[in-house]
């Protein structure tokens, strides 16, 4: 098959995950009044994205993501808040991927992901509402992006290695070992 | 499968938000005015200013009952006599701090602590 279609597909693939992911996260409801805010779970899609291909495919993918499952989920007024977060959390998580592989296993980059994208969120709420007391939050979102940053680290660890065995796919990816 | 950095990431994270957490119990808010707002029926009745330097007085209430007596010591407020028959707010005790209330509802009497980020705040968000 050819190269470019390969891709093409595989990123298609990834972004209908994300977008699975997104309308589940829209599902399930966080305890804190912060305006959009989530459990980070669509980041093991950025995470796949950019340790499968790279950060500008990892770019590619969240914002199509966020896009797109905003527009099913049907809420558009947060399309300001995952696309920010997703944004962010994929900048931050490429960086540490590309310099910090070494320290940190996947679920440590998913982690600063989950952390990097929950703080967005409240930083983001926080200008639109004009108040700063969204940030009494915090320390929670915090926590949490510790926790769904944990759960989606390990997924993305477990996903990598099974997909490293596909030949198929691990031919014309990097970062598949 | 968790690597060391992992592991000193993850303590990292869990030791600043206790601490952020912390910081923000002891510091609180900046610290804006706080008034003492008695409203009858639902209505503003009078408004104190609480505050170190702050009066310190007994103010009589009408409410449907009788009358109420709210004491006004500085920086915090209590009733301090109510015609109602259980005495619940009596019992309250003090108030001081923002987003506290005393409520005699058999009087319709309440007293409510503001400053102005809580009269200022939206009530609700829907998004």
């Amino acid at each position: 098959m050819h190269e470019r279609h390969q891709k093409m597909i595989y990123i298609s693939l990834l972004v209908a995950f994300g977008m699975i992911l997104h309308v589940i996260e829209n599902m399930i409801p966080v305890p804190f009044p912060v305006p959009g805010a989530k459990l980070g779970l669509a980041n093991i899609i950025s995470l796949l994205a950019i340790v499968m291909y790279g950060l500008r495919e990892g770019l590619t993918v969240s914002i199509l993501r966020s896009l797109l499952g905003t527009l099913i989920s049907g809420s558009m007024s947060s399309l300001i808040y995952s696309l920010s977060g997703a944004v962010a959390s994929t900048l931050v998580m490429a960086f540490f991927y590309r310099f910090f592989s070494n320290t940190f296993s996947l679920a440590g980059i998913s982690i600063i992901g989950g952390v990097t994208h929950n703080f967005t969120q409240i930083t983001v709420a926080s200008l639109i509402l004009s108040t700063p007391a969204l940030y009494v939050y915090l320390p929670y979102l915090m926590i949490v992006g510790l926790l769904t940053g944990l759960f989606t680290g390990f997924s993305a660890i477990f996903v990598r290695q099974q997909l490293s065995k596909v030949p198929m796919i691990s031919k014309g990816t990097r970062g598949s070992n | 499968m968790l690597t060391k950095g992992d592991k000193i990431l993850i303590i990292f994270i869990l030791i600043s938000s206790f601490l952020i957490l912390a910081a923000f119990q002891v510091f609180g808010f900046g610290n804006e005015q706080s008034y003492a707002q008695i409203e009858v029926f639902g209505a503003p009745y009078q408004k104190i200013s609480l505050g170190d330097d702050g009066p310190s007085m007994l103010i009589k209430v009408p409410g449907m009952l009788g009358t109420s007596i709210i004491e006004v010591d500085k920086n915090r407020v209590r009733v301090v006599s109510s015609p109602c028959p259980d005495k619940d707010c009596m019992r309250q005790g003090w108030a001081s701090k923002p987003g506290q209330m005393l409520v005699c509802l058999p009087n319709r009497v309440v007293v409510k602590i503001v400053n102005q980020s809580i009269e200022q705040d939206t009530d609700a968000v829907s998004f």
